[in-house]
């Protein structure tokens, strides 16, 4: 179980991230990309627990229960950050006088190996969601799970 | 006036007292317990704006929400502007108040932030011209009182009397809700367009009432105005939260529970008077407005506590101007006009009277007290003038107003005969006890001084200043009516008057038969006053009756609604998740369905399966998977069938060209597959055999909820508003160039209806703030 998760998660992690990244174009996105992730950490949940960060040599004190874990904390702040870059994003365009949650794109060009990168504003929004999704799905999972 | 100001100011009025009560933390950082006089400064600001506006008629609007046609529209008139200069005067002087009583008292940070929002929700109400707002700044108000109230968090009794005030005030604001929904739907064919634009209704009176009769909706829309306003306005027989809530500290009851709060149901009373006076109209709230003031001067009688004493004669006196608003005659709007300022004037220094001798003596109960005036000069000098203007003496200010309301009831009696002489008489009975108790209370500083009745200490200027201000105010009324009918009463009685007429106010130099009533209430007062304990006690052997006591049907309702739910809890919620499921999908599906009949909807007509043989196949194959989930051996079997009954929907997906449905699909799939690996390992094998009952009952529910599902994506699947396909080609030819992607669910997801991506992550988090909570609590102990 073990070995096969020290294989196979960060596979899936490049590919959710290239999911997320790749979302405004083709298929993927903040919520597919986020599920995706969700499915890495959930493997290594299952094959380690929530000691995981030990495994990659961080220091950890054990806490005393699950709600003060700093991996649950982590979980739990990546969710409520996720929300407030959902929403402050989505504030900023308050500021030229657009409705809440306008987005925009810029197409960049010139750019070394790529040539073309196209910004879109909505990639912040999707980011929102992208770590609520995580952060929300993670902290259910290892709460519930500790039971 | 040397300079004038746009109306654009009254903006400003309603938004300051809010702003300054989110200061008010930082603010008492520095002022410590003199933060009261930073409150008054802000009441005295909104007061001078207010001033600027005197003679001024206008609305300003800005829009809230243009869609629905809501707009934080304010208007200014006679009506209002009396309404607000009393909230943010009499706010001042509560404030200055506030420092000398408050002295010493802890949680003050929270109680000058509810005060000054209260000012600033009663500042709303008083200005809104729009309905919604309006039944936001009502419930606001509630929900201040409701904070100041329960100011003494730790003690049962004024939790107890936080939470009646809250159930009755927030309640009523509902049923007026509900009456405003009512003019809503007619304006629709009264005025042209739909509105909640009170100004807009109040032009077209006329077509207003004919809409509303024709809908059938008159007596409703009136019933359900009258429910809110007496609720808010403590008429009987929901008077009972009143003496209830001078749990609240004194500055609290004298602002927010004698001089404006309370009087939120008259103020709109007086404001919806010309737009549904009708014979309905008089007939409700005369007869209520006369019912409240009889039964509840009678209970002021009957009290053994100052407060008490003075929560009762309030709930009469605003029965006074609810009488005076509902007789549809000229002095009535004047009466109900003119007493609610003298209401104000005389009843707010006898509040705060009550909270100098509270404070200086030490007790509150009506039969310790006696003989204050050697060591109270002052008060008792003020007491005089309020006490005496309370009881309608002449030449105090009360008694031009009660005069006409005499002179309203005397008028409709006359023309309309009959049962209708009971108005006089009844009003005249309430007027007895008026005077009786107004005596009453004056003999607190008068007769023979208690021997039991320790040292008195002087009240401090702040506490005497703000009474005596408001005293002095209401003597010159007294002196000079004229003066302040021409001046200013006058013209906020327009407003709410339904034709023009001449106003006057003054002593009386004939004996007209109104006049004949005042004298007569007076010297029934004064001759029945040496027998005011035997009047006392057989009022309270009345009172004692059980049922006739609406605090015990409050009582009575509460507990019955507690044991109710206590006996209902264990058959829906009895801890087990399939219960719960089953009762939350049966009432799921039953509440679609219902609604799907009450519409009357039509199912679509069949024509044909129009799908791709590959599409078939996969179908086919899921209906065989679903089959074999349910005949599973084990477990393990049937998570992963489940597993390929996904996998076949993930494939229709692509199969029906939906890549993005389909890659979630898939990736959602196999999370739920962890998630049921890591929760197969503590779930037992063998359930035992399951009752054949059960499972007839599962085996329906699972066929209901199908249909209704089933029904569900039929009938919302069949054509979108708007014609067929023009919205899936909408967002499909504006992608790229209005979002930027070539994903065009992507692009719908963050950018068209990025406002729904927002709720749906907002519930993601709160679902996981949910879990943390619930399972804190558990671990936590017992979750109160």
């Amino acid at each position: 179980m073990r070995t096969t998760a020290r294989v196979v998660v960060p596979i899936i992690l490049i590919v959710s991230i290239s999911l997320f990244l790749q979302g405004h174009n083709l298929p993927g996105g903040g919520f597919i990309g986020g599920v995706l992730t969700t499915t890495a950490f959930a493997l290594v949940y299952i094959a380690y627990g929530l000691d995981f960060p030990r495994v990659l040599g961080h220091e950890m004190e054990p806490a005393e229960s699950v709600f003060e874990d700093p991996v649950v904390v982590a979980y739990r702040r990546t969710f409520l950050s996720g929300l407030a870059i959902a929403v402050g994003g989505g504030l900023v365009p308050l500021l030229f006088d657009l409705p809440f949650l306008s987005q925009t794109y810029v197409i960049l060009h010139d750019i070394p190996i790529y040539h073309e990168i196209e910004l879109a504003s909505a990639l912040v929004f999707d980011l929102g969601v992208f770590l609520v999704v995580v952060g929300g799905l993670l902290t259910v999972l290892s709460v519930v799970g500790a039971e | 006036m040397v300079f004038s100001l746009g109306t654009e100011v009254v903006f400003l009025v309603v938004c300051l007292p809010f702003l300054a009560a989110a200061l008010v933390r930082p603010v008492y950082g520095v002022l410590g317990e003199r933060t009261g006089y930073a409150g008054a400064a802000v009441a005295l600001v909104c007061f001078g704006l207010l001033l600027t506006q005197l003679g001024t008629e206008a609305a300003v609007s800005i829009p809230w929400i243009p869609a629905l046609d809501v707009s934080l529209r304010l208007y200014v008139d006679g009506w209002a502007l009396l309404f607000a200069l009393l909230a943010s005067g009499i706010g001042a002087l509560v404030f200055t108040y506030s420092v000398g009583y408050m002295h010493g008292e802890s949680g003050l940070v929270g109680y000058y932030g509810a005060l000054l929002a209260f000012m600033g929700s009663i500042l709303g109400v008083a200005l809104s011209a729009d309905l919604i707002a309006l039944f936001l700044f009502w419930e606001l108000t509630s929900v201040c009182s409701f904070l100041l109230i329960g100011h003494h968090t730790e003690e049962a009794s004024s939790r107890y009397a936080a939470r009646m005030a809250m159930v009755v005030t927030v309640g009523g604001g509902l049923f007026v809700l509900v009456g405003f929904l009512a003019l809503f739907v007619v304006s629709g064919s009264a005025l042209g367009t739909e509105t909640f634009s009170l100004v807009a209704m109040l032009e077209e009176p006329e077509a207003m009432r004919a809409a509303l009769r024709e809908a059938g909706l008159f007596v409703p829309a009136l019933f359900l105005v009258a429910v809110g306003a007496a609720s808010k306005s403590a008429q009987v027989p929901l008077h009972f939260w009143l003496p209830n809530a001078m749990e609240a500290p004194t500055p609290v009851s004298a602002f927010l529970h004698s001089a404006t709060m309370v009087k939120v149901g008259v103020y709109l009373v007086g404001r919806l008077r010309p737009l549904l006076e009708s014979s309905e109209w008089m007939l409700l709230f005369a007869t209520l407005g006369l019912a409240t003031m009889t039964i509840t001067a009678m209970l002021a009688v009957a009290a053994t506590d100052i407060k008490e004493l003075l929560a009762y004669s309030t709930a009469s006196h605003l029965g006074l101007m609810i009488a005076g608003f509902g007789f549809t005659v000229p002095y009535g709007a004047e009466a109900g006009v003119f007493h609610l300022l003298n209401h104000a004037l005389f009843k707010a220094p006898l509040f705060l009277v009550a909270g100098i001798v509270s404070h200086e003596v030490g007790t509150r109960r009506i039969d310790e007290l006696g003989g204050l005036r050697h060591d109270l000069p002052v008060t008792a000098l003020i007491t005089a003038v309020a006490a005496l203007g309370m009881a309608g003496f002449p030449p105090f200010n009360g008694f031009y107003s009660k005069e006409l309301l005499f002179e309203a009831a005397y008028e409709v009696a006359h023309a309309a005969g009959g049962l209708a002489w009971l108005y006089p008489v009844v009003a005249v009975f309430a007027s007895v006890f008026t005077v009786l108790y107004s005596l009453r209370f004056l003999a607190l500083f008068f007769g023979a001084r208690p021997d039991g009745l320790g040292t008195v200490h002087r009240p401090p200027l702040t506490l005497l200043v703000p009474p005596a201000v408001l005293a002095a105010v209401a003597a010159l009324v007294g002196i000079d009516p004229q003066f302040a009918v021409d001046s200013f009463v006058g013209w906020a009685v327009e407003p709410t008057a339904l034709e023009a007429h001449e106003m006057h106010a003054g002593l009386p130099t004939s004996l007209s038969p109104p006049v004949a009533m005042s004298v007569a209430a007076i010297g029934l007062g004064a001759v029945a006053y040496p027998f005011y304990a035997g009047v006392r006690d057989a009022v309270r052997t009345l009172a004692s009756v059980r049922v006739l006591r609406p605090n015990w049907w409050y009582d009575a309702a509460l507990a019955g609604l507690d044991s109710g739910s206590a006996r209902l809890i264990p058959t829906i919620q009895n801890g087990l998740l399939r219960t719960s499921v089953t009762w939350m999908l049966a009432a799921t599906s039953a509440l679609a369905l219902a609604g799907y009949a009450v519409a009357g909807v039509s199912i679509p007509a069949y024509d044909g399966v129009g799908v791709s043989l590959p599409i078939v196949l996969v179908l086919v194959v899921a209906v065989a998977v679903t089959i074999a989930v349910a005949v599973a051996p084990s477990h393990i079997a049937g998570v992963l069938t489940v597993s390929i009954l996904g996998v076949m929907i993930a494939v229709f997906y692509v199969l029906a060209s939906a890549p993005d449905l389909a890659l979630t699909q898939l990736v959602v799939e196999t999370l739920a597959l962890l998630v049921f690996l890591l929760v197969l390992e503590e779930v037992p094998e063998f359930y035992g055999n399951i009752d054949r009952r059960v499972a007839f009952r599962d085996v329906g529910l699972s066929v209901v909820v199908g249909a209704t599902v089933f029904l569900t994506v039929l009938l919302t699947t069949r054509t979108p508003p708007g014609g067929g396909e023009s919205i899936a080609r909408y967002f499909t030819e504006q992608a790229v160039p209005g979002g930027g992607g070539t994903n065009v669910v992507n692009v719908i997801l963050v950018d068209f209806r990025g406002f729904d991506t927002l709720g749906e992550i907002t519930v993601i988090a709160i679902a996981a703030v949910a879990v943390l909570v619930l399972m804190t609590v558990r671990d936590g102990g017992d979750a109160t």
